[in-house]
């Protein structure tokens, strides 16, 4: 049945509302799966370490640390200061590995090269390491997240 | 006796309806003709699955998927469990069997054209079971969880990445999170021995319940010809030369197996650097050289961005082949049989170049 002025009969109005219906009663279900999928992320804000474990390093040499779940390099520049990189490659995701004879990060994936900066200088990776901030407090070094400029 | 036999077989036949697949089996006919070897190719991955099956179900019994005890596991069946190490070398070797007559049996249809009408969803099926198939060698390959596989593993999960949008929200599904983690070891886990078998055996299903309804696809030169083609029944005779490529086949996977067993390296460490000469399983060669040789920037535009679109698209344009190469089954399609060749001659080329 069809009213005059009606887009479409009462049979399709009432099929298109229970399809409708169901649609969205599965759709309830779908989220919390969905959700349920994805673990809350583990990044840190912040890494604390006690600076004596990094106190003794040479000038030019490279330590690591754990930043979450991704290794961190604690760099210790030429003039004493330190340097902070999350030690993954920019390309797919390895982990490099610092080089202390030719002052490079190599990535052995697929032979990504950064130089002693993090910058990527050869093979496939598009961006250079990511830098975490170093603060010394006391005896505690604090990394941190770079804040997005 | 003899009628006791008949009452018991009435008595199932009532209740099964097995004399109708059985009527069925023995009007079955397969065409014997120059190709015909093909249609083996299509059994024979039957045959590896079945080993995976079987040899998945016992390694299961040992092997524990966590951060912990996944590489002492299979450290374990290697070294105390009683004949471990072949059954983990027949699934290795297996999978890399099942794969290679994946390909073959895929190539072996595209070149001869039996996608074309009516076997569109037969092919396309096919691509899914592809898909689930060459996923579960890559999910596989994580679980031993050393050092090698751990890299593999974030290298190939963090390709979707370079997808806009979705990528990331992929990565971090397949990874369980931001990184690959014991959280991924699980999840690959399940991926590989819940979820894609029970994909893989209702993909099977409709497949083969394609084969059957529309019967045997006959390559265009035989089918061009006038005179009848020879056939030789599915029952007895076509099952029987099965059983010989089956046992000849079988024979070279227990050779192998028994002679170059799997290794095993240290377990993984999330923290340490990636080992040097990393590469994935051989089927994935020609993808990772393709990735390694990309220029990282092509205007502006990330370079595994476009080889990623790439690949998906690719995929895309490999599922609808049936639609795009829509003439009728008699017609000859140079130009397809030539992107087959070129697929083939990329992938070789690709794959001994990474070898070098």
């Amino acid at each position: 049945m069809k009213l005059k002025h009606s887009f479409f009969t009462r049979r399709q109005f009432l099929n298109g509302l229970l399809g409708g219906w169901a649609g969205a009663f599965l759709a309830s279900f779908l989220y919390p799966a969905l959700k349920f999928c994805f673990p809350p992320t583990r990044e840190p804000d912040q890494v604390v370490l006690p600076f004596s474990d990094f106190e003794d390093m040479e000038p030019g040499s490279v330590r690591n640390f754990s930043w979450g779940t991704k290794p961190g390099m604690l760099k210790k520049r030429a003039d004493g200061s330190y340097q902070a990189f999350v030690a993954v490659c920019t390309h797919l995701d390895c982990n490099v590995v610092y080089l202390p004879d030719k002052k490079k990060f190599f990535c052995a994936c697929h032979d990504g090269w950064y130089d002693e900066n993090g910058v990527n200088i050869g093979g496939p990776p598009p961006n250079p390491l990511r830098q975490l901030t170093v603060n010394r407090e006391g005896e505690e070094l604090i990394i941190t997240k770079k804040s997005v400029e | 006796m003899g009628n006791m036999k008949t009452e018991i077989r009435f008595w199932f036949d009532e209740r099964l309806g097995i004399s109708s697949i059985a009527g069925f089996l023995r009007k079955k006919m397969v065409p014997q003709h120059r190709h015909s070897l093909w249609y083996y190719t299509g059994s024979a991955i039957l045959l590896f699955f079945a080993i995976q099956v079987v040899t998945g179900f016992m390694l299961a019994f040992y092997y524990k998927p966590t951060l912990e005890g996944a590489n002492q596991s299979v450290a374990r069946i290697m070294t105390e469990v009683p004949l471990g190490w072949i059954i983990r070398s027949i699934h290795s070797w297996s999978a890399s069997f099942m794969i290679a007559f994946v390909f073959i049996h895929l190539l072996s249809i595209w070149i001869a054209k039996s996608y074309r009408r009516p076997r569109e969803f037969t092919w396309m099926s096919g691509v899914f079971l592809l898909v689930f198939t060459l996923a579960s060698g890559f999910t596989g390959y994580l679980l031993p969880w050393d050092e090698l596989s751990l890299s593999a593993t974030k290298v190939g999960t963090d390709i979707p990445r370079s997808v806009p949008y979705v990528g990331v929200w992929v990565t971090k599904f397949l990874r369980g999170g931001e990184d690959v983690t014991g959280d991924t070891l699980t999840r690959f886990f399940s991926f590989h021995v819940s979820i894609l078998p029970l994909l893989i055996f209702a993909f099977i299903a409709v497949h083969v319940y394609l084969i059957q309804k529309l019967g045997m696809s006959l390559p265009l030169s035989v089918e061009s010809k006038k005179e009848k083609v020879k056939e030789l029944p599915f029952w007895p005779n076509f099952i029987y030369r099965e059983m010989v490529v089956w046992l000849l086949l079988f024979g070279i996977l227990m050779t192998l197996a028994i002679f170059l067993p799997p290794s095993l390296e240290k377990t993984a460490d999330l923290m340490a650097p990636a080992p040097e000469g990393l590469r994935p399983e051989w089927y994935f060669l020609f993808l990772f050289q393709t990735l390694k040789v990309f220029p990282p920037k092509v205007l502006f535009i990330n370079g595994d961005t476009i080889v990623v679109l790439l690949i998906l698209a690719a995929v895309i344009l490999f599922f609808f082949l049936p639609v795009i190469d829509n003439k009728p089954a008699e017609k000859k399609g140079k130009v397809i049989t030539f992107f087959a060749y070129v697929f083939i001659v990329f992938a070789v080329a690709m794959t001994v170049w990474s070898l070098l």
